[in-house]
């Protein structure tokens, strides 16, 4: 006999992710899935935006590795509340983990949650967490052709940081093939440039992010 | 590998979906959907599949896979191309001012269960 079926495989994921999106949006907490290939400086943007957001937000971190407390620790630093979640050799975040990360965080006193997801640029795009928004990180060290190269986790995203912009004088990295590039993939996307190092473009993301908290916190 | 979690996934889905219909039996046929866009790799489903599948309602199982197409839009020539993967530029002028449109689906289509 035939079982016809015709759902999503991720249902699992997928519904576990509306329910924690029901719970951000409860508490109205704006949560942002950042992601990036390893060492492409999340916790690096992550430190330089949360030192940026001035009190108009306050956030919370989850912090998604292998293994090791590393980034959790450089957030702690901050005096922000953080969890650090370690897969265990998976190579994304998925919902259930958020899920669990949320239990330690107290949603009601907080109104930015950022995600650092593993450093992956394959695997992380299939896996909603809840987030409202996805932001992909792009360093200029990393070369300008990723786009077209990994194109799905940049179809999936709201938002494309290349960061690292003050390597720019010392490389071939074109920012303008890459915004061509993200415009074909992603045309809503938004496109920041940010040097962590210098603070360049870090006002940008800081305040576009704080206006979000403000309105969708209502 | 997303693959393996995907797989694992759907393993315990499917699983769960025979139980739910009442039956026991064992799975001869599973038909599944992946988008030609949605960076899931077919090889590496069929791999974890053989790795995931032994000692589960699965084991032995025909995997059918269909892939989704997707499609190229054309802002210049207004043409409307199939495509098997994300493209840089349309297949049919060359223009670059193009989007993509469907090839996302992951979905479980039918199982078919012993008599
Ligand atoms: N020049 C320059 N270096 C940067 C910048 N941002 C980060 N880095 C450096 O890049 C390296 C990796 O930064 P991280 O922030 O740890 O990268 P990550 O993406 O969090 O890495 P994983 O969590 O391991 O995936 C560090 O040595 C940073 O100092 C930047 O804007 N400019
Ligand atoms: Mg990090
Ligand atoms: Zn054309």
């Amino acid at each position: 006999m035939k079982i016809i079926v015709a759902k999503k495989i991720l249902k699992a994921n997928d519904q576990l992710a509306e329910e924690n999106r029901a719970r951000f949006n409860q508490a109205n907490v704006l949560v942002v899935n950042l992601l990036g290939s390893p060492g492409c400086g999340k916790t690096t943007l992550l430190e330089a935006l949360l030192a940026k957001l001035d009190g108009r937000a306050a956030p919370a971190v989850i912090e998604g590795d292998l293994a090791s407390s590393i980034d959790a620790e450089r957030i702690e630093k901050l005096g922000v509340p953080v969890v650090q979640i370690n897969t265990d050799g998976a190579c994304h975040l998925d919902a259930t983990m958020v899920a669990a990360a949320c239990a330690e965080i107290d949603l009601d006193k907080i109104d930015l949650l950022i995600i650092e997801n593993v450093g992956n640029l394959v695997c992380t795009a299939g896996f909603d967490l809840g987030e409202h928004l996805r932001i992909v990180i792009l360093s200029v060290s990393e070369g300008d052709d990723k786009v077209p190269k990994y194109p799905t986790i940049f179809h999936k995203s709201d938002a494309l940081v290349v960061t690292k912009t003050d390597l720019l004088p010392y490389s071939n990295f074109s920012v303008d093939r890459v915004i061509t590039d993200m415009n074909r993939l992603a045309p809503k996307a938004r496109i920041l440039q940010i040097s962590a190092l210098t603070g360049e473009g870090v006002e940008t993301l800081a305040d576009w992010l704080a206006n979000q908290c403000r309105r969708d916190g209502g | 590998m997303h693959e393996l979690s995907i797989v694992d996934a759907m393993i315990k889905q499917v699983e769960r979906e025979v139980r739910e219909s009442g039956h026991d039996g064992h799975v001869v046929h599973l038909d599944i959907v992946i988008g030609r866009l949605s960076g899931v790799n077919v090889d590496s489903v069929r791999f974890a599949f053989d790795l995931l599948s032994p000692d589960t309602l699965l084991e032995q199982s025909d995997l059918r896979i269909t892939e989704s197409k997707a499609v190229c839009l054309c802002e210049a020539c207004e043409s409307r191309t199939e495509i098997d993967d994300f493209v840089a530029a349309c297949p049919a002028c060359g223009s670059e001012k193009i989007t993509f449109e469907g090839g996302q689906d992951l979905f479980l289509d039918s199982i078919e269960l012993v008599d």
